[in-house]
C-alpha cells in the first residue's frame, strides 16, 4: 500500500510481570506481563502488547474515601477482604490495588495489623495486586518491609517511591521480589532521574512502573496527558531509562467540583464518566495500567480496550 | 519540503500591492513559509508559482470552516502529532445527530438544547457546535423539511448526511448559503456532490475505508473544483479510528502526502462505543466529531477533555491580574492574596462565594502558574504582592493592612509582611476549608 507511516522508533517499552501463579512460585492465578510495545499505543499491525489493564483501588479504612463510592459498593467498603472479592468476582477488575490508609491515622504504630491486611485480600482474591503504603516516611521501612514480607512471592507492585523516599519501599522490593511505583510529578526529566535513582540503588527496570502523576479532567489532566506522551516518546526513540510502563491513577477524580457537586440523580453517572474519560485518553496516550475507584467505570473502560485491540487494522505506522 | 521565504518571495509577483492583506510581497512570503497564510490571498500569482507553494506552502492540514457567523468554527490548520510540541489550535467541533425521521419537535428540541446548553469552566464557556442532519428517511422530501425545521429554529453549523443527490440538493436550497458541511462524496457520488459542494460553496466530506482511496479522492474533488475538503476514515474499530487517524496527521504534517493535508471527520454514533469513540477522536485528532445528543455527564466529560486537550501547554489559561470582589466588600472586608491560575481563581472563588462573606481577591501575575507551582519556580514573591498592591491601589479599597495568602505560600509569610507593611496571615491550603478559617480568623 502506497501509505505506510514511518515514525522511525527504535525503543521497546520493558516487560514488567505483575502477580505470579503457581509455575512462577506465587498463588495468583494470573499472572500479567505488561509493556512490550514498540509504537504509539494502539497502533500496532501485530499486537506486541496487551490491553491496559484496569485496577480497581480499595483501602483499609475508608473514612475519607469518596462518600459516592462508599454508597455504591455498602459496607463492603469496611473489610478490604470483601471489597477486595467483589472487585474480583463482581466488578472485574484485573488487578486490586490496596491503599493502607490506616497508617495515615496519628501515630500509626500497629505494623502488625498491615501484614494480616494484605494476607486477606491475598487470600480473598487471586488477582495480582498493588499495595500502596503510608504517606509518613517515619514508618515506610517498616510498613513496606511488612507488606513485602506478607506477599512475598506474589510479584506485587508496591507504590509509591518518590524522589525524596524511595529506599525504603526499594529495599523491601528487592528483598522479596516485587516491582515498585516510581512517581514524579508531571515532568519527563523528573521521572528519568528517579528511574536512575532506584537503578542506582539496585531496582532492574524490568521492576519499575513510571506513574508520572494524572490531574484529574479538568484539573491538570492535560500536564498529565502530555508527560505521558513525552515518556512513551523518548522510550521509543531509545531512552531505556524511561521505557517503563506506565501506570495511571486520577485519585481526585471523584472529589473534582464538576463530581462532587452534581446533582444526587447523576452524580455516579458524572463520577463514572469522569473516571472512564481520562482512563480512556490516558490510554491512548501511553498509560498501561488504569485505576479506578468505581465499579461502574470498569466494564466501559473494558469494552473501549478490547475495541482499541481489534486485531489487524490495514494503513498502520511502525 | 518547506521553501525558505526568500524562495517563495522570488516567486511572488512583487506588486507590494497589499491586496493579501500583507503589507508587503516579503511579509506574505514569510508567513506562507510559516503555513501561516493562503497562497491563494495573493490574486496574481501565475500558474508556474501556484504549482510550486501549492504543495509547500498551505498549513499541512487545511483549514476548512463550517457555518456562518456567532457560531462558526474553523478546524484543521494543525501542525503537530503531540500537543507538548507546540499545541493543537483548533478544537474539533461536536455536532448533535438527529434523523430526518424524527418528529419536528423532536428535531426542534435537539436543535435548542444545542443552541442554549453550555458549561462554564475556569471563566471559559463550553458548549457543542451544532446540527448533524441524516437522511434516514431516503426521500428527499422529509430530508429538506429537516433541514429546514432545524434551520428555522437556529442558525447552527450543519452537516448534510445523505449519499443522494437530489436529496442534498433539496436541503441545500434551505441552506446553502450558510456553509453546511456536506457528508458524504464517495467515489460514487463524487461528481454530483462536488458540482453541489462548488456550487454553493459549501466545505465536503469525503469517505472511504481505505487511506489510497481517500487520497485518490481529494485529488479528484479538488480537480472538480473543491478545496475544503474532511477525511472520514469509516473506521470499524476504535483501533481503527486511531491507526488511520494518526497515520494521515503524521503524513500531513511532515508533508509526505499532501493529498491527505485534510482535517478528519469522526461519526461517534455508528462506532459501538459512542464515549469512547468521542473522548479518542478529541485526543487524536478528529476535526468534527457526530454523535447522538448526550447526557449532561458524558456532555461535560466530552467538553472538559476537549478543553484540556486543546489548552496551549505553554500558555495556562490565564486571568487579567487585578482585584476581583466577591459579593459587595466594604472597606472592612477581608482580602485574600492568590495567583493568577485560572483553576486556583475559580476553585478559590467558588469556595469564597459559599462563605458568603462580602471580600476581596487580589490576583498577582504568576504567569498562570499554580500556587505551589508559583512558589517551586520562584515566581510568587514578596516584590510581585507589594508591587501588585500598588498597581491596583489595594490601599484606597480597604482600610485595614491586613492581608490572608494561601497555605502553601507560608514561607513568604514573613519576606511578605516586610516588603509591604501589610500584617500576614497565612490560610488554609485547601481553599474547602477558607469558610472555617475566615470565620473564626477574621472577625478577631
Ligand atoms: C500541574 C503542575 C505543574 C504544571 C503547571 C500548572 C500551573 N498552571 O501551575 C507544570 C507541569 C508546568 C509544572 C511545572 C513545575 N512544577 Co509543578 N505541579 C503541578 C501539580 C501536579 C498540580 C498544580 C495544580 O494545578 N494545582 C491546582 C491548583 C488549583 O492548586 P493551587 O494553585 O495550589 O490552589 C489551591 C490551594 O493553594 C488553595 N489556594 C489557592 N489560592 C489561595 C488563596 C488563599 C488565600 C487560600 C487560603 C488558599 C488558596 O486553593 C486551591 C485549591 O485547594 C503540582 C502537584 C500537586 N498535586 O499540587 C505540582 C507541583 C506544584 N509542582 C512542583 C514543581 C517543583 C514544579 C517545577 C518547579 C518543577 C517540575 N517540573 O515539576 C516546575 C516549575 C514551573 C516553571 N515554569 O518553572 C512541586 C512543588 C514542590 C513544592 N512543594 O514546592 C509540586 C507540588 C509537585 C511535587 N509534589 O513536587 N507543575
Ligand atoms: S497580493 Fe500578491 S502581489 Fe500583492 S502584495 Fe500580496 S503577495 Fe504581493
Amino acid at each position: 500500500m502506497g501509505f505506510d507511516v514511518q515514525f522511525g522508533w527504535s525503543g521497546t517499552i520493558t516487560v514488567v510481570m505483575l502477580g505470579a501463579t503457581k509455575t512462577d512460585g506465587g498463588t495468583r492465578r494470573i499472572s500479567y506481563r505488561i509493556g512490550g510495545g514498540k509504537t504509539l499505543p494502539f497502533l500496532e499491525k501485530t499486537p506486541d502488547s496487551s490491553a491496559p489493564l484496569i485496577a480497581f483501588e480499595i483501602c483499609d479504612d475508608p473514612q475519607n474515601w469518596s462518600p459516592i463510592v462508599r454508597n455504591y459498593c455498602g459496607d463492603k467498603a469496611n473489610d478490604c477482604g470483601e471489597w477486595a472479592k467483589s472487585a474480583d468476582s463482581v466488578y472485574g477488575a484485573d488487578m486490586v490495588r490496596l491503599y493502607l490508609t490506616s497508617t495515615r491515622q496519628r501515630n500509626f504504630s500497629d505494623i502488625a495489623s498491615l501484614g494480616k491486611t494484605v494476607d486477606a485480600v491475598l487470600s480473598s482474591t487471586s488477582l495480582p495486586l498493588i499495595i500502596e503504603g503510608s504517606n509518613e516516611p517515619k514508618i515506610d521501612s517498616d510498613v513496606f518491609l511488612k507488606c513485602g514480607e506478607a506477599g512475598e512471592g506474589e510479584r506485587m507492585l508496591l507504590g509509591t517511591a518518590e524522589a525524596g523516599r524511595y529506599r525504603s519501599i526499594a529495599a523491601a522490593a528487592m528483598a522479596y521480589n516485587h516491582a515498585v511505583i516510581a512517581q514524579s510529578p508531571i515532568d519527563v526529566n523528573l521521572a528519568k532521574q528517579l528511574n536512575i535513582l532506584l537503578k542506582e540503588i539496585g531496582v532492574s527496570r524490568d521492576h519499575i512502573v513510571i506513574d508520572p502523576y494524572t490531574g484529574s479532567l479538568g484539573y491538570g489532566f492535560e500536564y498529565s496527558y502530555s508527560a505521558m506522551e513525552r515518556i512513551r516518546f523518548s522510550a521509543l526513540k531509545g531512552d531505556a531509562d524511561l521505557a517503563m510502563p506506565i501506570i495511571c491513577s486520577a485519585i481526585d477524580s471523584l472529589t473534582v467540583k464538576e463530581v462532587r457537586e452534581a446533582e444526587p440523580a447523576i452524580q455516579d453517572d458524572i463520577a463514572v464518566q469522569w473516571e472512564f474519560t481520562t482512563g480512556l485518553a490516558a490510554a491512548a496516550a501511553g498509560a498501561e495500567i488504569i485505576c479506578v475507584r468505581h465499579p461502574r467505570t470498569i466494564p466501559l473502560l473494558r469494552k473501549a480496550f478490547s475495541n482499541l485491540k481489534a486485531g489487524k487494522v490495514s494503513d498502520g505506522g511502525q | 519540503m518547506a521553501l525558505k521565504a526568500l524562495d517563495i518571495y522570488k516567486l511572488l509577483p512583487k506588486k507590494n500591492c497589499k491586496e493579501c492583506g500583507d503589507p508587503t510581497c516579503l511579509t506574505f512570503a514569510m508567513k506562507l513559509a510559516g503555513g501561516k497564510a493562503d497562497m491563494d490571498l495573493c490574486p496574481y500569482l501565475d500558474d508556474a508559482a501556484k504549482s510550486i507553494l501549492g504543495a509547500t506552502t498551505r498549513p499541512p492540514v487545511r483549514l476548512v470552516k463550517l457555518g456562518i457567523g456567532e457560531h462558526s468554527f474553523a478546524v484543521g490548520e494543525e501542525f503537530v502529532l503531540y500537543r507538548h510540541e507546540k499545541t493543537f489550535y483548533h478544537p474539533p467541533g461536536i455536532l448533535f445527530k438527529i434523523a430526518d425521521t424524527q418528529t419536528p419537535d423532536e428535531i426542534r428540541a435537539v436543535t435548542t438544547q444545542v443552541l442554549n446548553e453550555s458549561f462554564t469552566r475556569v471563566g471559559v464557556i463550553l458548549r457543542f457546535n451544532g446540527i448533524a442532519i441524516e437522511n434516514a428517511s431516503g426521500s428527499a422530501d422529509s430530508f429538506s423539511r429537516a433541514v429546514e425545521t432545524v434551520e428555522k429554529t437556529a442558525d447552527l453549523p450543519l452537516v448534510l448526511m445523505t449519499a443522494d443527490p437530489v436529496a442534498l440538493s433539496a436541503a441545500l436550497t434551505h441552506c446553502g448559503t450558510y456553509r453546511p458541511l456536506i457528508h458524504a462524496a464517495t467515489q460514487e457520488n463524487r461528481k454530483e456532490f462536488c458540482a453541489l459542494a462548488k456550487q454553493h460553496g459549501c466545505p465536503l466530506v469525503i469517505k472511504a475505508k481505505n487511506i489510497d482511496e481517500l487520497a485518490q479522492l481529494t485529488k479528484d474533488c479538488t480537480a472538480d473544483g473543491v478545496q475544503d475538503l474532511l477525511l472520514d476514515l469509516s473506521p470499524e474499530s476504535l483501533q481503527a479510528f486511531i491507526v488511520r487517524s494518526t497515520t494521515i496527521r503524521q503524513l500531513a504534517i511532515t508533508r509526505s502526502a499532501p493529498d491527505l493535508g485534510y482535517p478528519v471527520f469522526l461519526d461517534a454514533s455508528v462506532m459501538e462505543m459512542q464515549d469512547a469513540a468521542i473522548a479518542l477522536g478529541i485526543a487524536k485528532y478528529a476535526s468534527v466529531i457526530i454523535c447522538t445528543p448526550l447526557s449532561s455527564a458524558t456532555a461535560k466529560a466530552a467538553l472538559t477533555l476537549r478543553q484540556n486537550i486543546y489548552t496551549d501547554p505553554q500558555k495556562p489559561i490565564q486571568m487579567n491580574p487585578g482585584i476581583y470582589r466577591v459579593g459587595n466588600p466594604g472597606k472592612d472586608a477581608p482580602v485574600l492574596m492568590t495567583v493568577n491560575f485560572s483553576l486556583t481563581f475559580f476553585t478559590l472563588q467558588g469556595y469564597l462565594e459559599s462563605t458568603r462573606m462580602p471580600c476581596f481577591m487580589l490576583i498577582v501575575d504568576t504567569e498562570g502558574l499554580s500556587v505551589l507551582t508559583a512558589v517551586a519556580a520562584g515566581k510568587l514573591s514578596e516584590m510581585l504582592v507589594k508591587d501588585s498592591i500598588k498597581k491596583f491601589a489595594l490601599e484606597d479599597e480597604v482600610s485595614h493592612r491586613k492581608l490572608i495568602i494561601p497555605g502553601y505560600a507560608s514561607p513568604l509569610s514573613g519576606r511578605i509582611e516586610e516588603a509591604t507593611g501589610w500584617k500576614v496571615l497565612v490560610g488554609p491550603r485547601d481553599a474547602a476549608e477558607i469558610g472555617e478559617f475566615l470565620h473564626e480568623e477574621w472577625k478577631q
